[in-house]
């Protein structure tokens, strides 16, 4: 993987905060984290950490942070290797990490969540002498935050004030910050940068992790970019342009070789196939659709969309744009705050999910293990989920029909060349792509006029990913019309007859694949509109 | 972390549902036992019994010749029941614990049909009936309290085996007292008795009603849409919610069911045990007392399947008909209530998951050890040359 | 009712509080780190027969002390089982309960009577002499530890600890707390207050110790901990009301004329308990943690 090094990497190696050398990760179920993965980090310096979902940027700071080990390789400081084997001996080197989701304590104010970081278990709360070390770190900072009212009743960016004040206290050489600005307002985000400006000047070194595109031009000094666990980029802010940042988050994926099986050319002709998307009748109808996360945001902003028979809606974008928010409320495990969504004509917002499914809506959920499948259960017990109550199953006194289940169930087995020893076995024995596989025949076989997808390849081997892929596309061609949400550009984009870009609740804009490319695409991945490519 | 959508009850049983460690449920209960019986003979020897014999004796009383097979199963019998209460409250997500108060009332409202004079079958089932209705009602508060008041179904359902046992108490002395003789409640009418299977034993009809209670309930659980259901919401609450399943139902339905069994185990033993068909008032109903918590022993070790369930009442019914001889057998006897030691000690090594993983892991440390010393033997012969 | 019959009520009831409210502030502090022990029963039962056996052979302070060491042991024995070894704590409750109850059956027909032990004056702990009748000074420590342990919770970083290994086990992580250690060693404090009531009941108390001794105040005192909603003081306001039931119960044993059945009266305590469960049980909320082991991801 040849992309550019600038001289950014090659420079003075003294002076360094810490380094990563050669980091590799691979899980316990196999997946590649992170390959070969080699980083300086710098004092007086903000480095942005870019890359899309899966790209391997919270992994590599968790190895940093002492919360992960790595498989191969090391972690150097200026004195030799270091090794962390819990947060708390990171956090006294001097490595705070102010993660996503908030290791905070909900019913704590912000001064005991402070306090709990500090030494000493059967010291008496001083209360007192933290609120004034507090009070003396907000002033410093400019970041305010009411110290005595619990944390979960503060605003998700007072939240965040909270952890970095909290990380803050502890007087760390190293900060580092992961998707910090998703819950914050556009003023929240300049102050933050306001402070994280200041914090380097005085020395300590940042390492920001981001997707948005803006952001990181906006704030850094330097930019690493990671794609599929490599590190593929190490440029100096001022010296690169939006296009290219976007263009090394995304790759240039059909001069790759690896990469040719997702979008082989089997694959352009269907698209190349499939009618106009104008052509079907509309199944859902979506129109300025509000709703609300559930720590109160609006995560889905006024989204209006049609998803025609014959034809596969992509919403592509990275995680964490309100994809998720936007599929519950569609099937019924969310409430919507505002706006309409009909299925054929008929309303589905606020109805419960039995009722949508006989509207004709079936749905591969996000997570497998807690919406799809009763792992314990068996696959013809978890085959039947959702239509246990048909006619077909049901013999006299509410009687399961065991007999015409299983022959249905190895039906599915053959028809979807599902890998298990029997409709008896557990669905936990099942590999993930399998157990995919079963979910996707079981609502198929519900007949659906629409099939919302979420996710649906995300942690399959290649081949059943293309299977999947492969159905659904069939699907398609049925007469079906098929919403599919994926953080997977490539999938998106070799499948979709139309594509919608999410980000920050908003469809940044919905077009064929072929009037996209790649470099917009990532921009407006990263929220650059393309009016403002600079 | 999306663990915290779960209601405390779900999370409080995800361990319970599962196997534990990939051996096969039927080995783990077999080791549960091994070690429950280890315990208990460990405890004998340090009080200065001989644990060997008290061993042969418990099973010789309890296996070792068609009487004692009869008394064994008679024992038997009632845990069925019980365990069957806890099994599928347990299957349905829930914990009720209130099998022991279920089944007083469940006791006491099949002493009622002494009041009456009915046909002699017909009798019999009325008062099967009432028993299952008096044990469905007393666990449909807990459920109920549960429903709309968020009230944790362990304390509730506790709560009501005290007021329960006391209430029948009170209608055993006081309501439904024999007349002639005071410290018993009235006999259950020749007619309504069901009849001894094995003559001179007390092993009555009684375990083809368990038997047959056990069958239905392993047909609704895993044959029927409404059995699913249940099953469904107790393994996965979210899902079945998902596939359109109401977890309300699936609960009350289950407490009623289990209410059900624990009352007919009450009535299993005062309509099935000779000489008296009563209750005995004086002494807090001795034949009934622990019926309901020894059905939970039962439950775990048989692994929540009715025919799991059956074996393990086997085993337990045959502990505390063994119990009953052992504690007279040779010159240092074992007092019977060691038997509820071992009983405690089997359910206490069944909740420890790891414990079942030991067993691999010995026998792999050992493979390792005995490796080691061969390659070690190999190699000296050669060191010396 | 003579001003002598409201005192002896005063003193059966405060005497009946301590079991429960030693047990129920005792299983406070394990539920704020998470992790509930319903095999307080079997431990109030196990002690109270230790703590009897080892009053008769050594004095009242041993056996005092056996209690708390054999409820401390327990307690460690459940939460070694449900933190390290990724137990199901409310089977190895039950298993517990099932365990003492045999245990103690049999350790009884061992002594001598089936089912009932009395430990010799000379063993139990001295009552004091107060106006109000004899009094044992436990209902002293039965008073004053909820306070304590209250202010433990609210003002010392142990306390606060506790809370967020209870509530939030990750963010306890991250800040270097060993989450199970935490969890282990409330549940064993936990257990000895269990046992320090039970010895109380037997020792300090009754006098004696029955097959069925604890009769559910283990499981009163898990009700009494949801009704305080992890408050110690709340606590001993509910061990007061229960105890006070059971004083009423045993009271009315003792009058000439019974107006209603015994069997009625002892029903009491636990239909005040399920009332009270039911009332308070809207504004009782449980450490987001409690009931699941914490495994790092």
């Amino acid at each position: 993987m040849n992309e550019e090094r600038t001289n950014a990497a090659s420079e003075a190696t003294d002076g360094y905060f810490l380094r990563a050398d050669g980091i590799t990760k691979i899980y316990a179920d196999g997946t590649v984290a992170l390959r070969q993965a080699t980083l300086e980090i710098r004092p007086r310096e903000i480095l942005g950490l870019l890359g899309e979902n899966g790209a391997g940027k919270t992994t590599l700071t968790k190895i940093l942070s002492g919360l992960l080990p790595p498989t191969k390789g090391r972690v150097v400081s200026p004195r030799g290797p270091v090794r962390f084997s819990s947060p708390r001996e990171a956090l006294d080197f001097g490595i705070g990490m102010v993660h996503q989701h908030f290791a905070l304590v909900g019913t704590f104010t912000a001064a005991e969540n402070v306090a709990l970081s500090h030494e000493r278990p059967f010291s008496f709360v001083q209360l007192g002498k933290t609120k004034e070390q507090l009070e003396r770190l907000m002033a410093e900072s400019g970041l305010r935050v009411p110290l005595d009212v619990p944390v979960s009743q503060l605003a998700v960016g007072e939240q965040q004030r909270v952890e970095i004040l909290k990380v803050l206290s502890r007087d760390v050489d190293l900060l580092i910050l992961d998707e910090p600005t998703s819950v914050l307002t556009p003023l929240e985000v300049d102050e933050l940068f306001a402070l994280l400006r200041r914090l380097r000047d005085k020395g300590t070194s940042i390492i920001l992790i981001t997707h948005k595109l803006k952001e990181v031009r906006s704030v850094t000094d330097r930019i690493v970019v990671l794609r599929q666990g490599e590190l593929v980029g190490d440029v100096r802010t001022k010296e690169t342009s939006a296009e290219q940042l976007a263009q090394l988050m995304v790759g240039r994926a059909l001069d790759d070789a690896s990469r040719t099986v997702e979008l082989s050319d089997e694959d352009l002709p269907t698209r190349r196939e499939a009618r106009r998307a104008d052509d079907g009748r509309v199944v859902l109808h979506v129109e300025d659709l509000v709703v609300r996360s559930d720590t109160g945001e609006i995560v889905v902003d006024h989204v209006s969309f049609d998803v025609h028979a014959n034809e596969i809606l992509g919403i592509a974008g990275v995680e964490g744009n309100g994809q998720s928010e936007l599929v519950e409320a569609l099937t019924g495990l969310r409430k919507a705050v505002s706006g309409t969504a009909t299925i054929n004509g008929t309303d589905i917002l606020g109805v419960d999910p039995r009722a949508i499914y006989q509207l004709g809506v079936a749905h591969i959920p996000e997570d497998r293990w807690e919406l799809g499948l009763v792992l314990p259960f068996t696959l013809a017990e978890n085959a039947i989920l959702g239509i246990h109550r048909w006619d077909e199953f049901r013999g006299p006194l509410s009687f399961l029909r065991w007999g015409r289940i299983n022959r249905h169930v190895r039906g599915l087995i053959d028809r979807f060349e599902i890998q298990a020893t029997g409709p008896s076995a557990p669905a936990r024995s099942l590999s993930g792509g399998n157990q995919q596989k079963l979910i996707v025949g079981r609502e198929l076989a519900k007949d659906p006029a629409i099939i919302v997808a979420s996710q649906p390849t995300r942690g399959l081997d290649i081949g059943a990913a293309k299977y999947i892929r492969d159905l659904l596309s069939e699907m398609r061609d049925n007469g079906r019309a098929i919403l599919l949400v994926s953080a997977d550009l490539d999938e998106a984009l070799a499948r979709a007859d139309r594509i919608a870009i999410m980000y920050e609740g908003k469809f940044m804009t919905i077009r064929t694949p072929d009037e996209l490319d790649r470099e917009t695409i990532g921009l407006l991945m990263g929220g650059v509109t393309t009016k403002e490519v600079a | 972390m999306s663990d915290r959508t779960q209601p405390l009850s779900s999370r409080l049983l995800r361990g319970a549902h599962r196997t534990l460690t990939g051996l096969h449920p039927a080995l783990e209960s077999l080791l549960a036992g091994v070690v429950g019986l280890l315990v208990g003979a460990v405890l004998m020897y340090i009080w200065g019994y001989d644990p060997w014999r008290a061993y042969i004796a418990l099973f010789r009383g309890a296996y070792g010749g068609s009487y004692e097979w009869a008394s064994s199963i008679a024992r038997g019998t009632p845990l069925v029941l019980t365990a069957l209460t806890f099994s599928i409250c347990l299957r349905a997500g829930m914990f009720n614990i209130g099998a022991e108060g279920q089944m007083y009332m469940g006791a006491i409202a099949s002493v009622m049909i002494a009041l009456f004079a009915l046909p002699a079958g017909l009798h019999t089932i009325v008062g099967l009936v009432f028993a299952a209705l008096a044990g469905a009602a007393w666990s449909l508060v807990p459920a109920f309290l549960k429903l709309t008041r968020g009230v944790h179904e362990v304390i509730s359902t506790i709560m009501f085996n005290w007021i329960g046992r006391w209430f029948a108490l009170y209608l055993a002395i006081y309501v439904l007292v024999d007349p002639a003789r005071a410290e018993k409640t009235l006999s259950i009418p020749v007619g309504a008795r069901f009849p001894i299977l094995v003559r001179g034993t007390d092993l009555s009809y009684s375990v083809f009603l368990a038997v047959a209670v056990a069958l239905v309930i392993y047909f609704v659980l895993w044959h029927t849409a409404v059995g699913y259901e249940v099953r469904a919401a107790g393994l996965n609450p979210t899902a079945a919610r998902y596939g359109g399943i109401r977890n309300k139902r699936t609960m009350f339905l289950s407490f009623i069911l289990g209410g059900m069994a624990a009352g007919l185990a009450g009535a299993a033993i005062v309509m099935g045990l000779p000489p008296t068909y009563a209750i005995f008032g004086g002494g807090a109903m001795p034949q009934l007392t622990n019926i309901g918590f020894d059905g939970m022993a039962v439950a775990m070790v048989g692994r929540n399947h009715p025919i799991g369930i059956i074996l393990a009442a086997l085993f337990f019914g045959g502990l505390n008909a063994g119990g009953r001889v052992m504690q007279f057998y040779g010159s240092n006897p074992v007092p019977l209530e060691m038997v509820r030691v071992v009983m405690g000690a089997i359910v206490l090594t069944m909740s420890i998951p790891e414990l079942f993983r030991l067993f691999p892991a010995i026998k792999k440390q050992g493979e390792r050890f005995v490796g080691f010393w061969r390659r070690a033997a190999q190699r000296s012969p050669r060191r010396s040359a | 009712m003579s001003w002598n019959d409201i005192l002896a009520l005063l003193r059966i009831s405060l005497h009946a509080m301590v079991p429960i409210t030693l047990t129920a502030v005792g299983e406070i502090v394990g539920e704020t780190a998470g992790l509930f022990n319903i095999g307080l029963e079997g431990t109030l039962l196990i002690s109270a027969f230790a703590a009897a056996i080892a009053a008769g052979a050594a004095g009242p302070t041993v056996g005092l002390l056996v209690g708390m060491g054999i409820g401390a042991a327990i307690g460690l024995v459940f939460s070694i089982i449900n933190t390290y070894w990724k137990g199901t704590q409310m089977v190895t409750g039950i298993g517990i309960n099932l365990f003492a109850m045999g245990f103690v059956a049999f350790g009884l027909i061992k002594l001598g009577a089936p089912g009932f032990h009395a430990v010799p004056r000379a063993a139990q702990l001295a009552k004091w002499r107060t106006p109000m009748g004899a009094m044992s000074p436990l209902i002293l420590v039965a008073l004053i530890l909820p306070f304590v342990v209250y202010w433990f919770l609210k003002r010392t970083r142990a306390g606060l600890i506790l809370k967020a290994v209870g509530e939030a086990p990750e963010a306890a992580d991250v800040a270097g707390i060993r989450v199970n250690r935490v969890r282990l060693l409330a549940t064993t404090f936990g257990g000895l207050l269990a046992g320090l009531a039970g010895a109380y009941m037997s020792v300090a108390w009754m006098g004696l110790v029955t097959k069925e001794f604890s009769a559910g105040r283990g499981f009163i005192a898990l009700a009494t901990v949801v009704f305080s909603g992890l408050n110690p003081l709340l606590a001993l306001l509910g061990g007061f009301i229960f105890g006070f039931f059971q004083g009423l119960a045993e009271w009315m044993k003792t009058l000439p004329s019974k107006p209603i059945p015994s069997q009625f009266v002892s029903m009491l305590p636990y239909i005040v308990t399920l009332l009270v469960v039911s009332g308070a049980i809207g504004r009782v909320r449980f450490p987001k943690a409690l009931g699941e082991p914490y495994k790092r991801e």
